[in-house]
């Protein structure tokens, strides 16, 4: 039996997961330590694709491009936790997740008026278009930059929250905060922090994205589905959990669709359901 | 009133202004306009998929994502049924009953233990599992082309005339919305709400969140898969796009634009929402900017909706039209 097809799913899958993982990452964050279920994430993922489109497009240069996705979408993300999201916090869970869905409403219609209703995607640079070998299958240049870009994104991400004072502030905050702003931590500020690195965050992913996958409307939707499903099965909250499971989510739904193609997404669904059945809290979750 | 006092419990603002809606409804065939009569069968039909889903949404507090799930449940099963077993849209439409009642179940098994936030992202996840089923399963589904020809005129009874077809609805919009107004003055009703307003409470006093939880979950899902087999008959066609999560947050929608604390706010709502849906998309294709827009107001500054923003403008004039669930 030739393996080569299911290698190339792998390492598809891989990139992918990678992917995932950046954008499940900011929902966490936003999730514990701001304590709101942002709807609107995938949206700001979105949004990070068409500005790296719009500055790619107008400078050609790809390095700047990502920076502005980033920091104009956490921005963006800023704005709205000024102006809505902070006035939703003492309010029922219900109510906070209606705002945020209200947002990723406008926000899909919004880019739909700005970049319209096609697709768009910009070509891998130059300097990344080549490929090495993995066991005689090519990896472009550019998914290997994405996969190990995830990698060193979970390396940092558990050396910032470790060993930072501002990690230690936000995981403080992240614990109790009625306790933290007693220590007198600035609890407002963090939340508004951390709705910024997550935004941002977001940002970037789907800077990295527009490169491989063409991004246009409805695309959020279905993403935001996903990052729901890996945080939820990763357990709310754990951040090791989301990076393990994102990747197996990709490699796993990359080789669904090589063996049965016709139920890929129903049996991925599936195995979260009873993951979720039998494990409520999530696999990395506490109870 | 010479009502015996059983009786007169039952009679209060809400059952007079739905059965004046109620009558309205069966005049508007006279008028003779077709559009009319379109726009109304769609009122009715998402006001029942609104009212079913508040059930759960204002009742008993536990916001789902995945109605669409119900609705296409319905809206499947007498496609199915229709085109493959028994060729009658009634036995089609009274076949997805059952059907409903075990989805439910099922539904209910896998996500009612977890607690609210659980629940809005497990009932999302599972919309997701049917829908990308209806779409990848070809062979029976059609895929995303969807199943046409579900027939209006069948072995039992011929729907095939617009104002047949209208009453047809008609008779099962009343029948639904008055069920829904006797479990509202029930026992049930009053627990049901209790759910909402403090879930903590009700073990003390005996009774089992989860099996209350699952009768609202049972009840909404029913109600939501009727008013979706109802619309698979009324446009003999169905497609995967029922079943996706967007479409599942309409009645959402409905119930706060209308009020979701009140027994005909998502009536209301429902109302309010098809009548923009339908006069909006003729001139602005992107109306669901301003439905974010309007969530968000609705979020921020009318938690009550409309009918508890009517309230508040008429404070003193307790009309008994609209009723508060939550004190």
């Amino acid at each position: 039996m030739d393996l080569t097809p299911f290698l190339v799913q792998a390492l598809t899958g891989l990139y992918k997961g990678s992917l995932y993982w950046i954008l499940a990452l900011g929902l966490i964050l936003i999730f514990g330590v701001v304590r709101v279920i942002n709807f609107a994430h995938a949206a700001f993922y979105v949004t990070g694709s068409y500005i790296m489109y719009t500055f790619y497009n107008h400078t050609g240069n790809f390095i700047i491009s990502l920076i502005m996705a980033m920091v104009l979408t956490g921005a963006l993300g800023v704005a709205l936790e000024v102006t809505v999201i902070r006035r939703v916090y003492k309010l029922e869970t219900i109510y906070q997740l209606l705002a945020t869905f209200g947002i990723a409403l406008i926000a899909n219609e919004a880019q739909k008026l700005i970049w319209g209703k096609g697709v768009v995607y910009i070509p891998i640079p130059e300097t990344l278009k080549g490929g090495v070998s993995v066991g005689g299958v090519i990896l472009n240049h550019y998914m290997t930059l994405i996969i190990v870009a995830g990698f060193l994104l979970f390396i940092a991400t558990i050396l910032f929250m470790n060993n930072t004072v501002t990690g230690l502030r936000i995981r403080a905050v992240w614990r109790d905060p009625v306790m933290s702003e007693a220590l007198g931590i600035n609890t407002k500020l963090t939340y508004t922090l951390v709705f910024f690195i997550g935004t941002a965050l977001a940002g970037l992913g789907g800077a990295l994205t527009v490169p491989l996958i063409s991004v246009g409307p409805g695309l959020a939707d279905y993403l935001i589905v996903t990052a729901f499903i890996i945080v939820v099965v990763a357990g709310l909250g754990s951040i090791t959990g989301a990076y393990i499971v994102s990747i197996l989510v990709g490699v796993f739904s990359s080789i669904l669709v090589l063996t049965i193609p016709e139920l890929d997404i129903v049996v991925l669904y599936m195995i979260a359901a009873l993951i979720l059945l039998f494990r409520p809290q999530g696999l990395f979750g506490e109870r | 009133m010479f009502l015996p006092p059983r009786l007169r419990v039952l009679i209060d603002g809400n059952i007079i202004a739905l059965l004046l809606f109620i009558g309205f409804l069966a005049v508007i065939p006279l008028s003779g306009h077709r559009f009319y009569m379109y726009i109304a069968v769609l009122i009715m039909i998402f006001g029942m998929f609104a009212m079913g889903y508040n059930i759960l949404f204002g009742y008993a507090g536990l916001l789902s994502f995945g109605h669409g799930l119900f609705f296409g449940v319905g809206a499947y099963s007498v496609a199915l049924f229709t085109l493959n077993v028994y060729r009658d849209p009634l036995v089609g439409v009274l076949f997805s009953i059952p059907i409903a009642l075990l989805t439910s179940i099922l539904v209910g098994v896998l996500t009612l233990k977890h607690g609210k936030v659980y629940f809005a992202i497990l009932t999302l996840a599972l919309s997701m599992i049917f829908w990308s089923a209806l779409v990848k399963l070809r062979w029976i589904t059609g895929g995303t082309d969807g199943l046409t020809g579900i027939p209006k005129r069948g072995v039992l009874v011929d729907l095939s005339a617009p104002t047949t077809f209208y009453y047809f609805i008609l008779v099962f919009f009343a029948a639904i919305m008055l069920g829904l107004y006797a479990l509202n003055k029930s026992r049930y009703g009053l627990l049901l709400r209790a759910l909402g307003a403090n879930e903590d409470r009700l073990p003390f006093l005996g009774y089992s969140t989860f099996t209350l939880r699952m009768i609202a979950l049972t009840v909404s899902g029913v109600v939501s898969a009727l008013a979706g087999s109802l619309y698979a008959v009324f446009y003999s066609v169905v497609t995967p796009d029922v079943a996706y999560w967007t479409f599942g947050a309409e009645p959402l929608v409905m119930s706060l634009i209308g009020g979701s604390s009140y027994f005909l706010g998502p009536l209301v709502g429902a109302l309010i929402f098809v009548s923009l849906t339908t006069a909006v998309a003729r001139f602005a294709e992107y109306w669901m900017l301003l439905l974010g827009a309007a969530l968000l107001a609705m979020v921020l500054f009318f938690r009550g909706g409309l009918l508890g923003f009517l309230e508040s403008l008429v404070g003193g004039l307790k009309l008994g039209v609209y009723r508060r669930w939550r004190f």
